[in-house]
């Protein structure tokens, strides 16, 4: 048997002090004259036996109290056949690894890591006064332990203040890292000490187990101890939001979201009326039932129609279950704000429906519309000042003056937004002579796909073929959606120059829809700090009938809000606990720091495009990006998710630890776990807690 | 303030003084009470028969029936009765302001105002030990001071000897009495309760005044204490706390036999705290007795 903290015997001495009360206890009694005596000599002779028995028991308790208290306070350790078959071995250099995972902030009773942490503090406990030790905390960051020393105290100060990640841990990484750091110590043995949940996803058992070089070169297994922080339970069951996609809805109107969620189960029960809600801010607007087999998952969507633009964070979340962190899933939204919007009509019509402006003015001007709208003509519209607009829509312009043309250019430099369409005023040479400088592609000549007779329309007219429909700008055209799309027939359509070939063209252009014979429909280009959109058919019924589908509207919304930087163009699922991502700042703002959801700053490199390579970032939820000047940027806030794959806690199977790291390390880790269990220390508390109890009882009777 | 308490007897110095308080308290008490008034009264008519005496013909009624009648009496016998005392040490423990054999001097000089009061014989009986001494039962008024006086003087001393009274008692009675023992009855021989309740056996009377101190009662100690005899040299080192409810079980037995005796023999039992007020032991007394008389 040995003692954690053997100081603590001394206070056994205190077992003395009921014999010495007896000894010496020198009380005097107070005389007094009884009229009854008689009664008194009777009832002490009736009880005398039994308070001569009740006095030695109370003595004995008193004496076992006092005699158990310090010994327990002193942490005995028994030490049975596994361990002192491990002693018999000889001393040996020990690494401790603590598993940090996300999964181990799984709780039943008690939380995991606290366990393992306590398993820890009990492996430096059992050490030899000759085995040097290290530690090391497996996260997904996991560095190389210090070569193990003799310094409990460090240990012991970095076992408390240990904290379990919301990350990912590699076991069979941080085996080999506590490995090599076991190789520095010169002590021959060697020793490591597994604290884990044992979750599968962890140990990757298709690499060899972790050896040490030995002194003559040869690679020698180190002994292992494995400590199982869910002592020994079959399963851990978990249910889990995995995965989260936020997506306009086209069919909620213009600021209608759905967010549509996984949820996975991961236990060997169905889960019935699972409750999940959506949570905007701090208010849950939404809520769901789901319904998942064992092992299983399912998929929910939930609507929410947004009141005014801007910037929204928020959750998805399910009813806690034991590991609470991967229950909810946070989000950001950025909506477009009101933008002011310069239209420039360039074949007004007396008659509405044949004016050029007449379906953008129906597009911009509908209810939940970004934009606000001014519809001007040509003349009129070029004598405007243009930086009171976010963007302007040329709509089949004839090629501006120079004067207009250079202030068009200047207004897209400093951020402004441009969308170009086509028409039979457009001049190609005039265009790329006077606006080259921000046009996505030089304008060549006009294709006339099909001529106007109505027979021909369908089989001859041009279609769009190839869409990014993972671009921001055609993520709500998904499903039916796309039908309005690629179902357009288009007439007549500009042509552009190849990219290499525009002369004093950026290089820098993008063709995000082709017609069927491959000729661009939609180009962008950022020029400046602004963005410019190429369109390379009309906007009325002049060249095309898209304005009639009902694609039209959405997409001439979502091309003002891009252009004015308004829609999200980032991938949230980028932003992953543990992982860095980079941050762009599409703003003239340059980020300066990133605040995690708990307040702490995140790792931020600025790099020279005025982005940031943020992280890598510790916990999920909604973080915010700050400019140099302290002020949050709103639309750069992100919030981060965490990797599912420590969701699933399926356990390895011992015979699997045994096939790994052999039958010897199983047995001797599941006598530890057996001395784990039930600590001696803990009887003898128990043992004092009942003689206290007993001793109450007597003196009551 | 209420001069019948135990705390407000006790400032009376003289065993007259708390006696006759006692007394005025139980008068006001007995408002309409039998005692008072004459002691020769008419019960019923009889026909008259040769041989009535003829100075007891209602000749009221003679005019009204035309019949004779002759008036019966009944008359009160004079009542001898007779207090014995046990003086005996424990009677002398107080753990409140009268000890029980005071409470004993009082309840008797009360008693003994009462019987003179009404032309009854009072006479004294004390058992000091070994040695019992008696004052003989007179009705006269001058033979009240003498009683009282006696009764003045007593102090606990000796060892109680219940046997030795009753033995002296049966001597000593010579025609039928109320007798009225005031002790703690603390004897420990067996025999001595029924020797003194065998009195009853020879037409007499008999009354107990069974006499304890509140602490004998309730055992109220807590720390070590040496329990010392009030008689001999009998003594006991013990935590109360340990014997209490043994000792409790003992006095609850003990009672129960006394009052099992008592009634078995036709004896009146007065168990009185010393603590409680002395009229309303007398009332309680009285009332006992007049139910017996009815």
């Amino acid at each position: 048997m040995t003692f954690a903290h053997p100081w603590m015997l001394l206070g056994a001495f205190a077992a003395l002090i009921p014999l010495l009360v007896h000894l010496f206890d020198r009380r005097r009694p107070r005389p007094h004259p009884f009229g009854a005596i008689s009664f008194v000599l009777r009832s002490e002779r009736r009880t005398a036996s039994r308070l001569r028995l009740k006095r030695l028991l109370l003595y004995t308790l008193r004496t076992l109290i006092l005699l158990v208290l310090p010994i327990a306070l002193a942490r005995p350790q028994l030490v049975r056949d596994a361990q002192a078959a491990i002693a018999s071995r000889g001393t040996a250099a020990t690494a401790i690894l603590l598993d940090a995972s996300m999964s181990m902030q799984y709780a039943d009773e008690q939380r995991l890591f606290e366990r393992g942490r306590e398993q820890a503090r009990q492996a430096l406990a059992d050490l030899l006064p000759d085995e040097p030790a290290t530690l090391l905390l497996c996260d997904a960051d996991a560095r190389p332990p210090s070569v193990p020393d003799f310094n409990r105290g460090r240990l012991r100060a970095a076992i408390d203040t240990a904290r379990p990640t919301y990350g990912v841990s590699d076991m069979s990484r941080c085996m080999n890292l506590a490995a090599r750091a076991l190789e520095e110590s010169p002590i021959i043995g060697k020793r490591l000490v597994v604290i884990s949940d044992l979750a599968a996803h962890a140990f990757r058992l298709d690499l060899p187990p972790p050896t040490i070089q030995g002194p003559k070169g040869e690679r020698i297994r180190p002994e292992v101890l494995i400590r199982d922080a869910a002592n020994g339970a079959t399963s851990l069951p978990n249910r889990a939001v995995t995965d989260l996609r936020v997506e306009p809805s086209l069919l909620g109107g213009p600021r209608a979201f759905q967010f549509t969620f996984t949820v996975r189960n991961l236990s060997d029960e169905p889960v019935k009326d699972l409750e999940a809600s959506l949570k905007i801010g701090d208010q849950v607007v939404a809520k769901g039932f789901l319904d998942i087999p064992a092992h299983g998952g399912a998929r929910k969507t939930l609507l929410h129609t947004f009141a005014t633009g801007g910037e929204y964070s928020g959750e998805v979340s399910i009813t806690s279950d034991h590991l609470p962190a991967d229950d909810r899933r946070s989000f950001v939204v950025h909506l477009p704000k009101q933008l002011q919007a310069l239209v420039v009509n360039g074949e007004p019509s007396p008659i509405r429906y044949r004016d050029e402006a007449f379906f953008v003015d129906a597009a911009l001007s509908a209810a939940g519309s970004p934009v606000q709208e001014v519809i001007r003509d040509t003349e009129s519209a070029f004598r405007e000042a243009f930086e009171h607009y976010d963007l302007i829509f040329l709509l089949n312009v004839s090629a501006p003056a120079p004067e207009v043309a250079r202030r068009l250019v200047e207004f897209v430099q400093r951020g402004g937004g441009l969308l170009i369409s086509m028409g039979d005023r457009v001049d190609p040479e005039a265009y790329n002579k006077l606006l080259g400088a921000i046009l996505p592609r030089g304008l060549r000549m006009v294709k006339t796909a099909v001529s106007s007779e109505p027979g021909d329309l369908d089989s001859s007219a041009a279609r769009i073929k190839e869409v990014a429909f993972d671009h921001v700008l055609f993520l709500p055209f998904n499903g039916k959606a796309r039908e309005g799309l690629v179902g357009a027939r288009f007439f007549k359509y500009m042509l552009l120059e190849p990219a290499q070939s525009a002369p004093g063209e950026q290089a820098s252009s993008q063709v995000l829809a082709t017609f069927d014979d491959g000729a661009p429909a939609l180009a962008f280009a950022r020029r400046g700090q602004g963005r410019v959109l190429l369109y390379t058919s009309t906007v009325d019924r002049d060249w095309t009938d898209l304005p009639l589908r009902t694609s039209f509207l959405p997409l001439i919304q979502r091309f003002a809000a891009f252009l004015c930087g308004s829609l999200e163009e980032r991938d949230e699922a980028k932003a992953r606990v543990g992982a860095s991502f980079v941050l762009s700042a599409p703003t003239s703002q340059a980020i300066s720091w990133v605040r995690s959801p708990s307040g702490l700053r995140v790792p931020t490199q600025k790099r020279d495009d005025g982005s940031a390579l943020v992280g890598p970032i510790s916990e999920p939820g909604v973080h915010q990006a700050f400019n140099t000047a302290g002020d949050e940027i709103p639309e750069l806030s992100f919030a981060a998710v965490l990797e599912p794959s420590e969701s699933d806690l399926t356990r390895l199977r011992p015979e699997e630890l045994s096939t790994y790291f052999g039958e010897e390390t199983m047995r001797a880790s599941a006598a530890e776990a057996q001395r784990q269990r039930v600590p001696f220390w803990t009887w003898l508390i128990v043992g004092a807690a009942l003689a206290f109890f007993l001793e109450g009882v007597l003196l009551r009777k | 303030m209420d001069l019948l308490t135990s705390e407000s007897l006790a400032r009376l110095a003289s065993v007259k003084l708390r006696a006759r308080a006692v007394v005025d308290g139980v008068l006001s008490g007995l408002h309409k009470s039998p005692h008072q008034g004459q002691s020769v009264e008419f019960a019923e008519h009889k026909e008259y028969a040769p041989g009535d005496e003829i100075r007891h013909l209602d000749w009221k009624a003679y005019g009204k029936f035309d019949k004779y009648y002759v008036k019966r009496f009944e008359h009160e016998t004079n009542l001898r009765g007779l207090m014995v005392i046990d003086t005996s040490g424990s009677m002398g423990y107080r753990s409140i302001a009268l000890s029980k054999l005071d409470v004993a001097c009082t309840l008797a000089g009360a008693l003994a105002y009462l019987l003179v009061r009404q032309q009854d014989a009072a006479g004294l009986v004390i058992s000091r030990g070994d040695v019992v001494t008696d004052l003989p039962a007179r009705a006269t008024v001058g033979h009240l001071p003498l009683v009282l006086n006696a009764l003045e003087g007593l102090a606990p001393e000796g060892q109680t000897n219940l046997t030795l009274a009753a033995d002296q008692l049966a001597d000593i009675v010579s025609r039928r009495s109320l007798i009225m023992i005031f002790s703690d009855l603390f004897d420990d021989r067996a025999e001595a309760l029924k020797r003194l309740l065998q009195l009853r056996v020879r037409k007499n009377d008999v009354a107990v005044f069974h006499l304890l101190d509140p602490a004998e009662l309730t055992f109220p100690f807590d720390d070590l204490t040496l329990f010392l005899s009030m008689e001999d040299d009998r003594k006991l080192e013990v935590n109360p706390r340990e014997i209490k409810r043994s000792y409790l079980n003992e006095l609850q037995k003990f009672l129960s036999q006394v009052r099992a005796s008592c009634a078995e023999a036709d004896v009146d039992y007065e168990l009185v705290r010393t603590d409680e007020r002395l009229d309303a032991v007398l009332l309680r007394f009285l009332a006992r007795r007049q139910g017996r008389a009815r």
